[in-house]
Formats: structure tokens, C-alpha cells, sequence
């Protein structure tokens, strides 16, 4: 389906002809300069800023400081307040300290969505590229099942392989992973895609590099831009996701804390205390607005898209 | 070829002739070829339902018999539901049964079709209220931002925007659970029962509709924001509009809304395979008796015909979705012609 290779002739032509005229100089004072750079620059290192932190509160805090722990608590102690002596977050109906549920809640949604990620980026950035360069009918039966896992809505996949196989870090992954891999993999193939025609593959392949050669070295590092913008994006969607296999029960299998699974927890008392619900979706919306936006401020700073 | 046939039986003179014409519709045409296309996805993907099934430790017969029946009694159930055969075989029979429109029996022993009958309006109609009302609050948000980019509204828009894309759907379902349900009293915790006025239509779908619409609402207006923004700083017909004087407003709505809707349509066509999950959780959090409940009862009870309906009809709308914006951009764009050859 997809386009021939383009003719090396028409590529250098359109390579030394200069397509358009340069843009005009623009009248912008150095004082307007000045505040677009610290704007630009806000706008990356914010949403940074709060991701490292969520990152070092949920792996380095627990190394540092002595948590209670996230699964057992004194029932002598439950439902305690936030801002209470020993449990700055309070404790849920069973004595358990929230603050630590969260710390180990978001270590998991993090490893979990990370991980599913790259398994994503591997599998479905190798099919898009291989599509997107090859072309013809191997782009045709690669996107082919590309689309079918598209069109195939990944949360029954999810929840029959968790439901199936019973709930396990591991399967959480992997039904994870079906998330990214057709998420991914269309980027990977549109990028490919267009790069066929740039100039310096036209002049690799004029120098007989091998094929394989090309997209390791040629293609590849110039689509990682795109891909890892997409995987921020990819992840927050993931975190979502994981968040909603928790809730259903079919996700980081319990005792082990989770914020999907606060969530679901806190739903029985919501009228008495919104707090358990609150304080888990809190902090999983500033971590997903961090990636969101950490993602937008990239791919403006790598003119992606 | 089924609808000239169609045309044809309902005979009498002129019969061919219309028929013939309709058949050779360049937009017609354009659907049966979309609609042809459709079927290798909906084949793969139910296929890929019962394969995930198939594959997965099965002990649906134990499960329904419970764990002390004998396993000459599970092999006897087995035998009946005909989970004693290979795959493919399951899989033949259950997609011959659906081209005679028959979806099979589910486990508890009522027919899919009627399970689908009572429960696919439900679902229809959550899906349709919470479409139109985000659709249409993006569509005003999104011209008042445009009209003056990095303003009050737009900087606005763009936070809610942000929030929407980055909410959990269940968390957010809860805050308004929280909010509207239970401090202001409006609505009511579990929309179980849809009542028969439309007054309670409203109540009962209204929280449920804004769960699964927020965030199709942020990505609307982050995408028609981002368009129109574009085509008022850019498009040589936007400059030649102001320069024979029209009013602002009229240069907005009438000229660069219309030609971001493109864009819009094309983002809510591909959007509605991705609903399916959050009406699943959504109907689940509010107890509203539509199919996305179904479905997840259906998948903790291994219920593979009732789960192989539920994602038949999800394909289905989804194809469907990608099929009507399809045909929005002739409605909306007379440049463009199905079929034609200048096309």
C-alpha cells in the first residue's frame, strides 16, 4: 500500500532546489526573547521538577525514612485524620498508614507502567520501523495488525489475561503492553515513513550501506525524538490504565498497596470519608499532568509534529 | 449488490433504472468498499477474542457447577456448551451462528441477542448524551479561545484541558459522586434504574455522562484549539476574509471552524474504539444497566459468547463512527466527491 522508494534523481532534485524563501527576520525585542526562553524553559522544567519528585518520594523516601508499613496496620489506629501524630496522611478503615500506602502504591504504578512501556517501545517501534521501511505488502501485513490491535478494545485483553492467569505483577505488564505497542508502532511507522525520502537516506543507500545498517544507524536515532515523546504521553495513559485494572480487582494482586485499589477501597466510605478517595486520585493526577505536559514541552522543543 | 437487489424486488417500472443509478453513486460505492474493508478487522478481532480465551486455563464448567461436583459432571457440562472442542471449531460455529444474526447463548442461559436487546440502548444513549454535550461545549470553548490566543479563556482552556487529558475516569467519576451526589444532593449515587420520564432519564445518566465526556471533552478542545489557532494565523483565505471586512466573529465560526471540524471529526471517529473502556468502568462505578457492565461480568465469569457480543457490537461502532466522518467531510467540504476521479 505504502509508496514506491522515491527515485534517488527526484530527491537530490528537491534537495538543491530551494523550495522556499528563508523566513523574514522577526521584529521581537530582547526583552520579549528573554521571557519566551524562561517560558520555554518553565514549561520543561516544572513538569520535570514534579516528576523527579514524585519519582525520589516513592524510591528514595521509604530508603531515608522509616515507613509504616503499607499493608498492616493497628486497628486501634484506623481511620485516623490526615495531619494525625505518626500519619501525617491519616489511616484507612484498618489502621493503615496512608502516607506509606502511596509511597509503595506509586512504586508499583511506576514500575509497572515503565516497564509495560518499554516492552512497548521495543515490540511495537521494531514493527513500525520494519513497516515503515520496507513498505509494500510487509508494511501492508504489519499494519494490518497494527489496526486489529487498534480496533481490538485492549481492556478486555487486559482483563482476561489478569482474570485468566490470575492476577500477577508480570501478567499486569505484558496485558499492559498492549496499550503501547500499536500506540507506538504507528508513530514509528508515520516517522519511518517520512524519513524514506530525506536526503541522507537517499545518499546511504547511494553508498551501499546494507538495509539493516540503515535503520539501526540512520533511522533509528533520528524517530527516538518522537518515540519518547509518545512513550511520556504513553505512560501516563498506561499509569491510567493500571489505576483501572486496581479498581477492578484485577491488578497489583493485594495485600500489595496500589492506587487503583485505594481508590476502590475508599469508594465504600465515600460519604463519611471522601479523604481515601481523594488522596489517592490526587496524587495520581499530578503525576499524569506532569508526564502530559513534561511531553508536550519536549516534543515543542524537538519540533515534533 | 444487495441493495440493487433490494431496489430491484420492490419492482415496478423506473425499479432498474433507480437501481442502477444508486449503484453507481460514487458515495455509495465509497461505503460498500468501507464497509468490505471493515470486515477483516472485525474477523481479527473477534478472532483474537476467543484465541485469548481459548488460550487461558478454562475451568468455566467447574466454575458454574461449583467445587464439588464430580468430573463426570464437568465433563458433561463441558460436552453441552461444547467447550470439549477444539478452538476453531467453537469459534466456526459461533461465527456461523452470527451471520444468521444469532450471537449464541450466554452461560446463564439467556439468548446474547436478548441480553444485547435490553442492555445496547442504555449504552447507546450514555454514549450519545455524553458525545454531544462535550462535543458541543468544545466546539464553543475552543472559538472562544482561538479568538484570542493567550488570553483569559484561552489559558483557561487550556488548564481544564489538561486536567481532563490527565484525569483517571473512575477518580474523576467519584469527585462528582462526591460533590454533586453527595454534599449537593442533585443526582442521584447509582443510576440503576433509568425511570421512564425523561426527567429521570437526566438524573440518572447525567453524572455517568459527564464522567466518560470530561476527558473526550479535553481532548476536542485541545485539537479544534490548536486547528483554528493555526488556520487564523496561516490561511490565506482568514486574511483575505478580514481584508474585505467580515466580522471577526463571522471570520471565526464561519471560516476557520468549518475547516477545523475536519480535523475534529477525524479525532472523535478514531476516539470511539478507545470509549470502550471507560464505559465499561464508568457503567460499572454508577451501576447503570448497559453493556460495558455486562462486559466485565461477562469477563470474571469466562462468558466468552456474551464477551464476544459485547466486542462485536464495540468493533461495529467503531467502524461505524469511522464511516459517518467519512461522509461528514463531503457533507461539509463540496470539494469532495467519493469515487470521482479527480478524488
Amino acid at each position: 500500500m505504502a509508496a514506491p522508494l522515491p527515485e534517488p534523481t527526484t530527491a537530490l532534485a528537491s534537495t538543491l532546489a530551494t523550495a522556499a524563501p528563508p523566513p523574514l527576520p522577526s521584529l521581537i525585542t530582547s526583552r520579549r526573547l528573554r521571557s519566551q526562553r524562561l517560558g520555554r524553559a518553565l514549561r520543561l522544567w516544572i513538569p520535570a521538577g514534579f516528576l523527579i519528585l514524585m519519582l525520589a518520594l516513592c524510591f528514595l523516601w521509604p530508603l531515608v525514612y522509616q515507613l509504616p508499613s503499607p499493608t498492616n496496620g493497628n486497628i486501634i489506629q484506623a481511620s485516623e485524620p490526615p495531619f494525625s501524630p505518626g500519619h501525617w496522611l491519616g489511616t484507612d478503615q484498618v489502621g493503615v498508614d496512608i502516607f506509606s500506602q502511596i509511597v509503595y502504591g506509586g512504586q508499583e504504578a511506576f514500575e509497572v507502567s515503565v516497564a509495560a512501556t518499554l516492552i512497548g517501545i521495543a515490540i511495537g517501534a521494531t514493527i513500525g520501523v520494519v513497516a515503515g521501511y520496507f513498505g509494500g505488502w510487509v508494511d501492508a501485513v504489519l499494519s494490518r495488525i497494527l489496526d486489529i490491535l487498534l480496533a481490538f478494545p485492549a481492556l478486555v485483553l487486559a482483563l482476561a489475561i489478569s482474570e485468566g492467569l490470575g492476577p500477577s505483577k508480570l501478567h499486569l505488564i505484558w496485558a499492559l503492553s498492549f496499550f503501547s505497542i500499536p500506540f507506538v508502532g504507528r508513530i514509528a511507522r508515520g516517522s519511518t515513513i517520512v524519513l524514506r525520502s530525506a536526503p541522507f537516506m537517499t545518499a546511504a543507500r547511494l553508498a551501499g550501506t546494507r538495509g539493516w545498517r540503515i535503520i539501526v544507524r540512520h533511522v533509528l536515532p533520528s524517530i527516538i525524538p518522537a518515540i519518547v515523546t509518545v512513550s511520556l504521553l504513553g505512560v501516563g495513559i498506561v499509569i491510567i490504565v493500571e489505576g483501572a485494572l486496581d479498581f477492578l480487582g484485577y491488578g497489583i494482586p493485594p495485600p500489595n498497596p496500589s492506587w487503583g485499589s485505594m481508590i476502590a477501597q475508599g469508594q465504600t466510605v465515600l460519604t463519611a470519608q471522601p479523604e481515601y478517595v481523594l488522596i489517592p486520585s490526587l496524587f495520581l493526577l499530578v503525576t499524569v499532568v506532569a508526564l502530559n505536559m513534561l511531553g508536550d514541552a519536549l516534543r515543542e522543543r524537538w519540533g515534533v509534529q | 449488490m444487495a441493495l440493487v437487489q433490494q431496489i430491484q424486488l420492490q419492482g415496478g417500472p423506473g425499479a432498474r433504472d433507480r437501481a442502477r443509478r444508486a449503484a453507481g453513486s460514487p458515495a455509495l460505492r465509497m461505503v460498500g468498499r468501507r464497509l468490505l474493508a471493515a470486515i477483516p478487522v472485525l474477523f481479527g478481532v473477534t478472532l483474537l477474542t476467543y484465541a485469548v480465551f481459548s488460550a487461558l486455563p478454562n475451568d468455566t464448567a467447574q466454575a458454574v457447577l461449583g467445587l464439588r461436583a464430580s468430573p463426570a459432571q464437568v465433563a458433561a457440562l463441558n460436552h453441552t456448551l461444547g467447550l470439549d472442542q477444539p478452538f476453531w471449531v467453537r469459534y466456526g460455529r459461533w461465527l456461523g451462528g452470527v451471520l444468521h444474526g444469532n450471537l449464541g447463548t450466554s452461560l446463564e442461559g439467556q439468548s446474547v441477542n436478548s441480553e444485547l436487546a435490553t442492555h445496547l440502548p442504555v449504552t447507546l444513549e450514555l454514549l450519545a448524551y455524553a458525545l454531544v454535550v462535550s462535543l458541543l461545549l468544545a466546539i464553543i470553548v475552543a472559538a472562544l479561545a482561538a479568538r484570542r490566543p493567550n488570553g483569559i479563556i484561552d489559558r483557561l482552556s487550556l488548564v481544564v484541558s489538561m486536567l481532563g487529558l490527565s484525569a483517571a475516569p473512575y477518580a474523576f467519576a467519584f469527585l462528582l459522586i462526591i460533590v454533586f451526589a453527595v454534599k449537593l444532593g442533585w443526582f442521584p449515587v447509582v443510576s440503576g434504574s433509568l425511570g421512564s420520564s425523561p426527567a429521570s432519564w437526566f438524573k440518572a445518566l447525567t453524572l455517568p455522562a459527564a464522567s466518560i465526556g470530561f476527558p473526550l471533552f479535553a481532548v476536542y478542545t485541545r485539537i479544534l484549539r490548536a486547528d483554528m489557532v493555526e488556520q487564523m494565523q496561516r490561511e490565506d483565505y482568514i486574511v483575505t476574509a478580514k481584508a474585505k471586512g467580515v466580522a471577526p466573529w463571522r471570520v471565526l465560526i464561519k471560516h476557520a471552524l468549518r475547516n477545523s471540524m475536519f480535523t475534529l471529526i477525524t479525532v472523535v471517529g478514531l476516539n470511539l474504539g478507545t470509549l470502550v473502556g471507560a464505559v465499561a468502568i464508568i457503567e460499572t462505578v454508577f451501576s447503570v444497566p448497559g453493556i460495558g457492565n455486562d462486559l466485565l461480568t461477562g469477563i470474571s465469569n469466562h462468558d466468552v459468547p456474551l464477551v464476544e457480543g459485547i466486542v462485536l457490537v464495540f468493533a461495529l461502532i467503531t467502524v461505524l463512527g469511522n464511516l459517518l466522518a467519512d461522509l461528514l467531510y463531503a457533507v461539509l467540504d463540496p470539494r469532495i466527491r467519493y469515487g470521482s476521479s479527480t478524488s
